[in-house]
């Protein structure tokens, strides 16, 4: 609630967007739709910026002609511009980020005035480690690819908390699939700052539909609240099981299971065929209790066999059964917008706190706070209180 | 038994941490003792000042006396359990074998450098493999254009296992062959190549390494996945049971284990694990245990440990005829004993102050025979470097022959046997070894465990952990970490012209497809997927029938791989070991530091994709690299095993890391890293940049920077410091470019 009660007591004033590149601020000539400001679009500021200006907003479809030759570069499918795109969107670095931004305002323009070729399908995948997730994406993504599909992956990587780097292992795990030229797989260390999800893999999405890819998988570590980022930012949402016995069942989140549109019970081959029918039909009858994610569709569970290559057709089938019922319902495109007004929410949040927490002002505060806090002289309410604001004088003070 | 489905992460986890057994010594400090090094120690616990915690989990006292050993039973060399040797007289009658592991560029050289040195008094073959042979490529194979004759000699068809043996009769000679992917081709050829030489079945005699389960764990040069795999193991011991009586159809090997990190103990005790499910192989098989059981062999690693490393063989013959007893009951006390060869630690040799090195293996090969080896390697001392010599070669030749010949010690049989010391230690070892086994028993034997990938991490973490070790200055080598020269000499190492000997046998690969017969060809290979399909029929027959016809390696392998497929293994990378073995020392702060600020300059943290090119399959260096890096701050992209170098530039760029770094082992870096720089450039990728690790020689470097590499780390380069000078090298790389 701390983000929503800032955002509020701020002015707001978003008729005359204001571009921001690196400290310049210049006053954007075109107007801007409301609609267009729920895009996924995240302000073009980094933490560490200086704030100079009560808002200042980045919707921009003036282009360098860095942003234009790379924007053309992707149009043309170049892997080198998609790979150095990704890295724009992911920098935390506000010039990089200002670009990055350019880039996707310039992209979504381009494709409002000329819509994609072929539609684009965002698939979510997840499940928990050990389930064969990488397996399934690997026989999953060569089959697409034989349906002529382009397919890029967005992967996940956890990084290490106390040093920051991390181990990005998917290549070794999607070898011919990382080898095919029809496909694009990125693994993304996760900053840790949403959850297990790399903040900016939904504007790493528009960069490979851009770039020409039409089904894009978004794989997830599979741990914590990962799963419902993933679920905003894909059309569909997947989760991946294995035939563990119905424990399994038990020990996952009902909220996973209810953000689900297909169920898919790995490994069910070999020794493992009569556990993975069991596990099925469990989750089949756990489902029947459960809120569909949509009036739409009923959540499917499917067996697949990565390892022998059965069942991957009919997901493929049941995915795009689930596609043309919501295409032909035009649901797709309000599910999307829905998901760009939660991503706003979710950047504005993301922002402010970084800001708040690499202020200088507050971070003296902060220290004094804690201790009273720890003490039991002061409630942890009190406490947020305050913090918040001694941010937002100083936010004041640099206006005036 | 499913083999692609590994268990869950935190099952690993939890079974490493069950395995982590500590080992103290049974009778506590002698008191009198104790009480005179307190006051040489000015007032300080003797106990807690000297006693020697190992890596392995052992505490070591400082002085044993006589009440250590007061349990320790009456035991003679040759009689059960064997601690102290599998034969009575042992090297009082006979000597150990002089066995050289020797090969490389074509059969004709490799033939005339073999016969060099049995002239010169080595008594035994051991033929090292190119890496394209190993795992199944004949030289004409797109992906092994930079392998083929540099790790070992390039073999294509039985034409060239004849050369190769050329003038050496097989039915005197005995050979040792290390193969492990390819077992089934190359020692059909074996077996033809003496056929043909007019030697009868039953007079060939030596060995073949033939053990898949520690290449799935360590060493990488497989071609099938595991159970395929073991299928072929156990129709090789029923073929040599019946027809090779003086074959050892396996030599159990913890060689690879201990080179690629693993301690002592965790060799030892993986290793008589796999020769239990080994046993078992057989036995599925249709043989009984007494069948086969007396041809089975063991292959240690003897490091610079020198009191552990006696134990470890002696615990280790006591530990195989407990288990085998145990568990099999056999008849024939031949099927108890535990025969085996050793070599030299490869990885303790170093590339500074290489002479260094003769003294290394000279004290390894004592630790070797004192601790009764059947028949012993020593390492040529330019090995951190490059291809041994003919220099080198006569000097570790000699290493032994001196041992034998000057130093006397064949003389006595087990003479550490009774020291308080050494019986104390071969006890702690051998608790600690069986507790380990047992654990892996307890999960349904290796071929599970390794399917679980328990023993890599296990082997990985404690690889890791040495490394941070080695950079803390916590374990000194001298010469690198301690005692550096200020400058070092460049020696001699032999330079193959890969080009040439690829050349030559793609040259006679051709001429044999032209001159045999189209139809019986193509009959041999389909009676081999027939087989591979059914399950009937055995295998090495119906290749040694193949190798008749001359089908080659590539031939071979490919009807079996139509049906089994290529293993692709997944790679894991532990993560935290390096830096909490490390402790907080400055040169680590230091790095962090930089990578942070880096990270706040440009916006990310620098990313590396550590690869490996061609068939070298030997990836510690390059996990110890990308474990201690990602440590250190970096994001690491972690490559595929066996790559091209158009694979490795296209990975570059999707992953858009800032720098690669190639890891290379077997010397194809000549040939692949300037065809990478050469793919990138193609792709207009010339902002990566590329830096070396591995084993590179000092007078490649220059053709290497040529080639437009940035930085080369030999062995024995501290991880922080390389760290530092990639990140400063991106520095100044992103600088120009502005």
């Amino acid at each position: 609630m701390l983000s929503r009660r800032l955002w509020h007591s701020m002015p707001v004033n978003a008729s005359r967007p204001l571009i921001y590149q690196g400290t310049k601020r210049v006053i954007a000539s075109n107007n801007i739709s409301t609609t267009d400001r729920f895009s996924p679009l995240a302000p073009a500021y980094a933490q560490n910026t200086i704030i100079q200006a009560p808002l200042i907003a980045a919707y921009s479809t003036v282009a360098s002609s860095k942003t234009l030759t790379l924007s053309e570069q992707l149009a043309q499918g170049s892997r080198y511009a998609l790979a150095k795109s990704i890295t724009l969107v992911e920098s935390s670095r506000s010039d990089h980020r200002a670009e990055a931004q350019q880039l996707l305002s310039y992209i979504l323009k381009k494709q409002r005035d000329q819509p994609l070729t072929k539609p684009t399908f965002r698939i979510g995948l997840s499940g928990s480690p050990g389930v064969g997730k990488s397996t399934f994406i690997e026989a999953f993504g060569m089959y697409l690819l034989e349906q002529g599909h382009k397919v890029a992956v967005l992967a996940v990587d956890p990084s290490s908390s106390r040093t920051g780097g991390s181990i990005l292992g998917d290549k070794t795990r999607m070898t011919e699939l990382s080898r095919a030229d029809d496909a694009y797989v990125r693994p993304s260390p996760s900053r840790g700052t949403l959850g297990g999800v790399a903040r900016n893999t939904n504007e790493a999405i528009l960069l490979c539909e851009a770039a020409g890819y039409d089904v894009t998988l978004v794989e997830t570590v599979g741990v914590g609240q990962s799963e419902t980022m993933v679920a905003e930012m894909v059309d569909m949402f997947v989760l991946l099981v294995g035939p563990g016995g119905g424990d399994e069942l038990q020990g996952l989140k009902k909220g996973i299971v209810e953000l689900s549109d297909l169920v898919i019970v790995n490994k069910a081959d070999g020794k493992l065929a009569d556990a993975a029918r069991a596990v099925s039909m469990d989750y089949t009858s756990a489902i029947k209790f459960l809120q569909p994610p949509s009036p739409l569709w009923k959540t499917k569970v499917l067996r697949v066999s990565s390892r022998e290559n059965t069942g991957i057709d009919k997901a493929w089938e049941a995915m795009k059964s689930y596609f043309d019922t919501m295409t032909s319902a035009n649901k797709l495109t309000e599910k999307r917008g829905a998901q760009r007004k939660v991503w706003m929410w979710r950047q504005i949040t993301s922002e402010l706190v970084d800001r708040l927490n690499s202020d200088d002002k507050v971070k003296q505060h902060v220290a004094e706070l804690e201790s009273k806090v720890f003490d039991g002289k002061m409630t942890s309410g009190q406490a947020a209180d305050s913090v918040v604001d001694v941010f937002l004088n100083k936010v004041k003070e640099d206006r005036i | 038994m499913s083999w692609k489905h590994s268990t869950s992460l935190a099952a690993v986890k939890r079974s490493i941490r069950a395995y982590s057994v500590k080992v103290p010594p049974k009778v506590p400090l002698h008191a009198e003792w104790a009480a005179m090094a307190q006051k040489e120690l000015k007032g300080k616990d003797p106990e807690e000042k000297l006693t020697w915690h190992t890596p392995e989990g052992l505490d070591v006292k400082p002085v044993y006396t006589k009440s250590d050993t007061a349990d320790i039973e009456e035991e003679i060399p040759g009689k059960f359990p064997y601690t102290r040797g599998p034969y009575a007289s042992m090297y009082t009658s006979r000597p150990w074998t002089i066995r050289q592991y020797a090969g490389f560029s074509t059969v004709e050289e490799s033939n005339r450098f073999y016969r060099k040195n049995l002239a010169a008094g080595q008594q035994g073959l051991s033929v090292a493999f190119d890496l394209a042979t190993h795992r199944g490529y004949d030289s004409d194979h797109p992906r092994v254009v930079g392998d083929v004759g540099m790790a070992g000699v390039a073999i294509d068809s039985v034409e060239d296992m004849k050369i190769l043996f050329d003038g050496i009769p097989l039915n005197k000679m005995s050979v040792s062959m290390t193969m492990n992917g390819a077992v089934l081709p190359i020692l059909a050829m074996y077996i033809v190549a003496g056929l043909e030489q007019g030697a009868e079945l039953k007079e060939l005699s030596g060995t073949i390494q033939n053990d898949i389960l520690k290449e799935f764990m360590v060493r990488n040069t497989f071609i099938y996945p595991p159970l395929p795999s073991m299928r072929l193991i156990g129709d090789i011991f029923s073929f040599t049971a019946q027809n090779m009586p003086k074959y050892n159809s396996i030599s159990i090997s913890g060689y690879h284990m201990q080179e690629a990190g693993a301690d002592n103990v965790l060799e030892m005790a993986f290793t008589i694990a796999d020769g239990l499910e080994y046993i078992r192989t057989g036995m599925k098989a249709g043989m009984t245990v007494d069948q086969f059981a007396p041809r089975l062999s063991f292959f240690w690693a003897i490091g610079m440990n020198f009191y552990m490393e006696i134990a470890k063989m002696r615990a280790a013959r006591r530990l195989w005829a407990h288990m085998v007893k145990e568990k099999f009951d056999p008849k024939s006390q031949k099927s108890l004993l535990l025969r085996t060869h050793c070599q030299t630690s490869g990885w303790s040799l170093t590339e500074q102050d290489p002479y260094n090195n003769v003294i290394r293996t000279t004290i390894e090969a004592m630790a070797a025979t004192l601790g009764g080896t059947q028949s012993l390697h020593t390492n040529s001392f330019d090995e951190a470097i490059g291809l041994p010599t003919e220099f080198s070669a006569r000097i570790a030749r000699n290493t032994q022959l001196i041992l034998q010949e000057e130093a006397m010690i064949p003389k006595v049989a087990d003479p550490w046997g009774g020291s308080y010391m050494m019986e104390s230690m071969t006890n702690q070892m051998y608790d600690a070894a069986r507790a380990i086994v047992e654990e892996v028993e307890a999960m349904g034997g290796m071929a599970k465990a390794v399917d679980s990938g328990m023993p890599k991490l296990r082997i990985e973490e404690s690889a890791a952990k040495r490394q941070a070790r080695i950079d803390s200055n916590q374990e000194v080598i001298v010469g690198v970490n301690k005692y550096r020269l200020e400058k070092e000499d460049a020696i001699d190492v032999l330079a193959i012209d890969n080009t040439a000997v690829r050349t030559s046998q793609i040259n006679r690969i051709n001429k044999i497809r032209e001159t045999r017969d189209a139809q019986k060809v193509k009959e041999c290979l389909e009676a081999l997927e027939q087989s591979a399909k059914t399950n009937e029929g055995n295998l090495l027959a119906l290749s040694i029938e193949a190798a008749k016809q001359r089908c080659t390696v590539g031939e071979i392998s490919d009807a079996l791989e139509k049906v089994w497929g290529r293993h692709m293994p997944a790679t894991r990378v532990v993560s935290g070991a390096y830096r909490s073995e490390y402790g907080d020392h400055d040169d680590v702060n230091q790095t962090l530091k930089l990578v942070d600020l880096f990270t706040k300059n440009q916006g990310r943290r620098p990313r590396m994709l550590v690869a490996k090119m061609g068939q070298d399959g030997h990836d510690r260096g390059a996990k110890v690299i990308a474990s201690g890096f990602a440590d250190l701050g970096f994001d690491v992209d972690v490559g595929p095993l066996f790559q091209t170098p158009a694979e490795v530039a296209r990975q570059a760029i999707d992953a858009d890391v800032h720098v690669v770094g190639i890891s290379s082992q077997a010397a194809g870096h000549k040939t692949l890293v300037p065809a990478l720089v050469e793919e990138l450039k193609k792709l207009g990728a010339t902002d990566k940049l590329i830096v070396c690790g591995g084993v590179i020689p000092q007078q490649d470097y220059a053709f290497l920077r040529n080639a437009g590499v940035s930085a080369i780390f030999g062995p024995g380069t501290r991880i922080p410091v390389a760290a530092q000078e990639v990140v400063q090298k991106i520095e100044q790389a992103l600088d120009n470019d502005k």
